[in-house]
């Protein structure tokens, strides 16, 4: 069983200033506040290809749940859940592209996550729009047993997921303006 | 929601690379938004925090778990090569 869905935003900003706001969509403190998990990032590994201006990354995100309510905590085990990400990126500087895909790693045994986001100068204006798609797969590994019980849970994933792509938009919007401000401050100084 | 609202560059208080990660996404973030993404990408900047959070992770992966992902980053296709491939080819599968 496999939910898969596509996304897609038109952002009136350039890509550099995007892909700059995307990268720090994670690692920003007041980003704890608008998405309700918490996040922790590590890059672990970069590679830059000078000649080409190809850039390579890959970043492990460890997303914590809010305390989960008392009847979950019992059954689990645990206050919260903790789920860990691998996410890969390469960025052409020159095509102005930039690629993520994002997988989890813990859970693996019951669900599969893959989810890739494309930023890309959008074609009617280059220089000033950015266009955002997404892709993400989810799929539910079958447990015979309890296949209805797998189908709704890769569909609230689904839903969830999908508010927090929302909110993840909002805040690369946030951090946009942020950085807009502080270049106008330092052009009036 | 918002116990870690004293951290910088992403998470955990109790990490203990927490400063040297953060000293390393803040150079990142500004050698990115500057230089690579105006076009500047033929000098590798940012080399000694990298190197210094580096060494950081790989002291403590035990305690982070990290060496679990990193373990099955390695085995993704999606995992950055010398080689330079794209993900697509190297995955041999589309999704389309």
């Amino acid at each position: 069983m496999v939910s898969a869905y596509t996304q897609e935003h038109l952002y009136h900003h350039p890509w550099d200033r995007v892909t700059t706001a995307a990268w720090r969509k994670f690692t920003d403190p007041d980003t704890a506040a608008v998405l309700s998990h918490n996040v922790d990032v590590h890059t672990l590994d970069r590679r830059l290809d000078p000649n080409s201006g190809c850039l390579q990354a890959v970043r492990s995100i460890t997303v914590r749940s809010p305390p989960l309510p008392f009847l979950l905590r019992r059954i689990l085990g645990q206050d919260a859940v903790v789920c860990h990400c691998v996410e890969s990126t390469v960025v052409d500087a020159r095509g102005r592209s930039i690629e993520i895909v994002v997988r989890n790693v813990s859970l693996r045994g019951l669900l599969e996550v893959e989810e890739r986001s494309t930023y890309r100068p959008h074609p009617d204006r280059p220089d000033g729009w950015t266009a955002f798609r997404q892709e993400t797969s989810i799929r539910c590994k079958p447990l015979s047993a309890l296949a209805t019980v797998a189908e709704k849970v890769e569909q609230r994933c689904a839903e969830r997921f999908q508010k927090n792509s929302v909110k993840g938009r909002e805040v690369v919007e946030r951090i946009y303006k942020y950085l807009e401000a502080e270049t106008a401050a330092a052009i009036s100084c | 929601m918002g116990s870690n609202k004293t951290s910088r560059g992403g998470g955990a208080t109790a990490s203990p690379c927490a400063r040297l990660r953060a000293a390393y996404h803040d150079c990142f973030n500004r050698w990115y938004s500057e230089k690579f993404s105006k076009g500047q990408w033929d000098k590798e900047e940012c080399v000694a925090e990298w190197d210094k959070y580096r060494a950081c992770l790989a002291q403590h992966l035990e305690d982070k778990h990290l060496r679990r992902i990193l373990l099955e980053a390695e085995d993704s296709p999606y995992f950055v090569k010398d080689d330079a491939s794209s993900p697509a080819d190297r995955d041999g599968t589309t999704h389309q």
